[in-house]
């Protein structure tokens, strides 16, 4: 053998090994990335739909819309949304730093069966589990969400009750319990029983109550739950909160509608314009069965994807629909 | 009359029909129906059709567009114009522009919708009716010099 075929060897074979070397790492980095399938909820959602993580590792996924538009994102995490375009695959990396079991969601809306469009991750590994925040409120408050709500006894106000101009009334407020486990219309008649309030007329009184409700929330919770409203409830409750979301009609008479499966028992969606309704049912119950859901009314249990801020946010929202909380009256 | 002058007054006649013809055709049409108006047009998507599929306007109309997404999310992109909605159901997606060229314009879905999205097709007419109304008017003297023409 010359010389300079033993070179020619060589380098040829020093060529080979470096690219089959890196063919090798692309290949292995490839391995692990788990390639998600949406689909709409009636062709079978997310495919697969259960994951397993390991605390620390991260867990790489390489997501694909079939159909129309979804997004994707992980329950109570405040990892911004993926948009997912049909033909137009995303990559993403995720990392967990607590085990537990997590939740993924579409967050575009993709027709009635939208939120059922979910999955879980199990996250194992060492450390705590993130720590749930005690019993929610309804719990701990031992309320039934599903007890019959006895008519309001207190008069209902004209129109939306003005907080800015409650404020200005110094109205006397008794002790109250727990300020989120009472109805409006309960705080209204502990307003009335006092006997300093006797000069206000019961408007002023409902006036005096939208005050105290705006007390309990910040300008910067009702913009976040604005925003989580339209994005996630408007469809069914309506942009404006009367219960005349686009899919209201379809939940309202499931058996004429073919985007349901027969067998589907659902209901009108509440209107929370609905003074009657709104006013005699406190904040803790709403909290309560917007996690838990409607139990096969078409209410849909968002426990799982919203952090207790953004729940209580949302609540905090649903009284502007009520009361209205503009600065000057 | 003799007949000369009967035949020059038919032809007179005539030549009187055919000028109030012209004048249907060709006189401007008047201001009044051309005042630009604000209208709000509502139009929901669904997989895969526009309700309505077509809308009219005048020209100088100030048009607000709101696109409702009665199921997935569904584009509007308004061709000629080039105007591109995204709406959401429960979000209203809302776009106003001034009716300013004339003519008739597809607009489509721009957001994969599902198998027969490319189909999801509407039209826009922007222009007074008048073709219409002066058709009306020639049909109608048409009529009129018919009966004028027996009648002699
Ligand atoms: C798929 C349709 C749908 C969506 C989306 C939806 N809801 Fe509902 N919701 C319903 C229906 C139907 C009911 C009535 C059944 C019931 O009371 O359990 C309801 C009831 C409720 C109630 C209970 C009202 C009461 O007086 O008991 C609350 C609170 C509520 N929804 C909040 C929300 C919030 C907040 C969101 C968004 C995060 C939301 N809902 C999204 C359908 C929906
Ligand atoms: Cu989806
Ligand atoms: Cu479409």
């Amino acid at each position: 053998m010359t010389r300079e075929t033993l070179a020619r060897l060589i380098l040829g074979g020093l060529l080979a090994g470096a690219l089959g070397l890196s063919l090798a790492a692309y290949g292995l980095a490839r391995r692990d990335v788990i390639e998600i399938h949406g689909r709409m909820a009636e062709a079978g959602g997310w495919t697969p739909a259960a994951l397993d993580a390991t605390v620390g590792q991260p867990l790489r996924l390489r997501l694909v819309a079939d159909d129309v538009v979804h997004g994707f994102a992980v329950g109570q995490m405040d990892w911004p949304a993926i948009n997912l375009l049909p033909g137009r695959p995303v990559e993403t990396m995720l990392t967990f730093d607590r085990p537990g079991r997590y939740t993924f969601y579409c967050t575009r809306w993709c027709g009635l069966g939208h939120w059922r469009m979910r999955g879980v991750i199990e996250v194992a590994g060492p450390g705590a589990a993130a720590a749930p925040a005690g019993p929610p409120l309804y719990v701990q408050l031992g309320l039934d969400l599903d007890a019959p709500r006895p008519a309001s006894a207190a008069p209902l106000p004209e129109g939306r009750p003005s907080a800015s101009r409650g404020a200005a009334l110094a109205v006397e407020v008794p002790e109250l319990g727990e300020p989120r486990g009472e109805s409006p219309a309960a705080v209204w008649q502990a307003l009335r029983a006092q006997a300093a309030n006797e000069s206000f007329d019961d408007a002023e009184l409902w006036e005096a109550v939208a005050w105290l409700w705006r007390s309990q929330t910040t300008p910067a919770a009702l913009a976040e739950g604005e925003r989580l409203y339209a994005a996630n409830c408007a469809a069914c409750h309506g942009e404006a909160g009367a219960g005349d979301g686009v899919f209201a009609p379809e939940l309202a008479h499931p058996a004429e509608h073919t985007q349901m499966g027969a067998g589907h028992q659902t209901q009108a969606p509440t209107a929370f314009t609905d003074p009657a309704g709104m006013l005699g049912v406190s904040p803790a119950v709403l909290h309560g069965k917007l996690i838990r859901g409607g139990m096969g009314t078409g209410m849909p249990a968002w426990g799982p994807v919203f952090t207790d801020a953004q729940a209580w946010a949302l609540i905090d929202y649903l009284w502007t629909f009520q009361f209205d909380y503009a600065a000057s009256p | 009359m003799t007949p000369a002058a009967l035949s020059r007054s038919r032809a007179l006649g005539w030549a009187a029909w055919l000028a109030a013809a012209i004048l249907i055709l060709a006189l401007p049409w008047p201001a009044f129906a051309r005042t630009p108006a604000d209208r709000v047009i509502r139009v929901e998507g669904r997989r895969f059709e526009y309700a309505p599929g077509t809308v009219a306007v005048n020209m100088g109309d100030r048009v607000t567009l709101e696109l409702v997404a009665t199921d997935v999310v569904h584009g509007l992109h308004l061709d000629g114009y080039n105007l591109t909605l995204t709406a959401e159901p429960g979000q209203t997606a809302r776009l106003t522009f001034v009716a300013d060229r004339p003519g008739t314009f597809r607009f489509r879905c721009s957001t994969t919708c599902g198998p027969l999205h490319p189909f999801m097709i509407g039209q826009l007419t922007v222009g007074t009716n008048d073709f219409f109304w002066r058709a009306a008017g020639l049909i109608g003297l048409a009529a009129l010099a018919a009966v004028w023409g027996l009648r002699r």
